[in-house]
């Protein structure tokens, strides 16, 4: 990425991987994504805040040397994990009089992830400052959003906030600021359920902290900057309230007809009861997608066959990365057919019981679904509208 | 005594059980553990705890 203005003397320095399609090698990120690194020059100090994935390093090292940049006093590291702190070794080798700064949590994390050496970091507690001369860097320790360490840290002069992963969104573009918010929507939806959605009690708890300071630009480490911070604010406040809309997350995997014939039948008795739901296949869909969805969504419904003894593996999987997601779901419930027996509902239960929601009674069956067995997916798509009425706020 | 729940993990603090591998004895309460406990799965601070309702 080119060097570009954010501020006077606040550049953005980071580098955009327009080619990344797995992101941990877990979640799709069709639209790629950047790693974003900042320059502040005051008028005695010049701090870097966070570096880039490793792979990149190239390239913040071309930026800063576009700059003119020949020495660095501090590299502000806000979080610990490898994409944004992962050249910080190569920086601190080539800048050897510059100075890590963090916080103790990270400092720890730093030490252990990437054999830092401790005498190479300067600790900071919340709400201390740094003088750069004319600029001052405010850090707020924000823990478990996401990471225990996190920190973020905030420009007072020009009121920029580097957010670190707060507020980011895969997605790679040329601008360097939100131009119209519907292109950028969709990926910061999707980062904020694979990233935020698990620690939504705290990222409520770091956006208290943010709304008292005079934040007129949002620069978070992945994804491009808003200089309108409400729209993503907004977004934030929602995402992260406990509101439920009125929707049923249906992720399925069918092997031989049957289970796909009930969700088919329990498709249509939800939406015939006014119900939104998104079936989602399990054998071709995006599990950021399903993420997605489950930031919404008042009940998910998981439709899976047994395999051998359990649950199909897919269905497993799907369970298994909702309820690490821990979304603001009420309800869950679990439908299916077996041929001989075996533990799926018990293990899909299980699975499930960390998001912490009302179990339905699932509807579980033998075989082809006989005309009873389509009456009971029926009365649970019933059961669903009903309770939704009593958990959707209308407007 | 009442089980607690990690907001960030979802582990369970179960005073029947306590904590075994933390040398946190069974029927402690969870009133009872040290400030400097943290949580045995994600290492949360005592405070992410909250009473299961």
């Amino acid at each position: 990425m080119a060097v570009r203005t954010i501020a006077p003397d606040i550049y953005s320095v980071g580098a955009v991987d327009w080619e990344l399609r797995l992101f941990d090698a877990l979640i799709g990120t069709p639209q790629g994504t950047s790693y974003n690194a900042f320059l502040v020059i005051g008028q005695e100090k010049t701090a870097l805040i966070d570096t880039v994935e490793p792979r990149f390093e190239e390239d913040l090292l071309k930026n800063l040397m576009r700059i003119g940049i020949s020495s660095l006093d501090y590299i502000v590291i806000n979080h610990a994990e490898q994409d944004h702190s992962g050249t910080l070794p190569l920086l601190l080798e080539m800048f050897p009089g510059a100075t890590a700064v963090t916080n103790e949590k990270c400092k720890d994390l730093l030490v252990h992830l990437l054999q830092v050496p401790e005498h190479r970091i300067k600790t900071v507690k919340d709400g201390e400052t740094l003088d750069l001369g004319g600029k001052t860097l405010e850090f707020m320790i924000t823990p478990w959003v996401h990471w225990p360490e996190t920190m973020i840290t905030f420009e007072r002069e020009q009121g920029v906030l580097f957010s670190c992963d707060l507020f980011g969104s895969h997605l790679a573009t040329s601008e360097l600021f939100v131009r119209d918010f519907t292109d950028v929507i969709g990926p910061a939806k999707r980062y904020y359920a694979e990233i935020m959605m698990p620690f939504a009690a705290s990222v409520r708890g770091a956006m208290e902290k943010i709304a008292d300071r005079d934040v007129r630009v949002i620069a978070p480490s992945h994804g491009p900057f808003y200089d309108d911070p409400s729209l993503i604010m907004d977004a934030y406040a929602e995402w992260s309230s406990d509101r439920v809309k009125n929707l049923v997350l249906l992720p399925y995997v069918s092997m031989h007809g049957s289970t796909r014939k009930m969700v088919s039948v329990f498709t249509d008795a939800l939406i015939e009861g006014g119900v939104e739901v998104r079936p989602f296949d399990l054998t071709s869909s995006d599990l950021g997608e399903i993420a997605m969805t489950a930031v919404d969504a008042a009940t998910i419904v998981i439709a899976a066959p047994t395999v051998l003894f359990g649950p199909h593996p897919a269905a497993f999987h799907a369970a298994y990365v909702l309820s690490a997601l821990r979304p603001k779901t009420r309800y869950v419930s679990i439908i299916g057919s077996y041929g001989w027996g075996g533990k799926t509902v018990q293990n899909l239960t299980d699975t499930l019981s960390h998001i912490g929601a009302e179990l339905i009674d699932p509807v579980y069956i033998r075989g082809y679904p006989k005309s009873e067995d389509l009456t009971a997916l029926r009365n649970l798509a019933d059961t669903i509208v009903k309770k939704h009425e009593g958990v959707i706020t209308r407007p | 005594m009442e089980k607690y729940r990690c907001m960030i993990c979802g582990h369970v603090y179960d005073p029947a059980k306590g904590e075994p591998k933390q040398n946190i004895p069974p029927e402690t309460d969870f009133a009872d553990i040290p400030d400097d406990w943290t949580c045995p799965v994600c290492g949360a601070s005592r405070d992410k705890f909250r009473a299961v309702a």
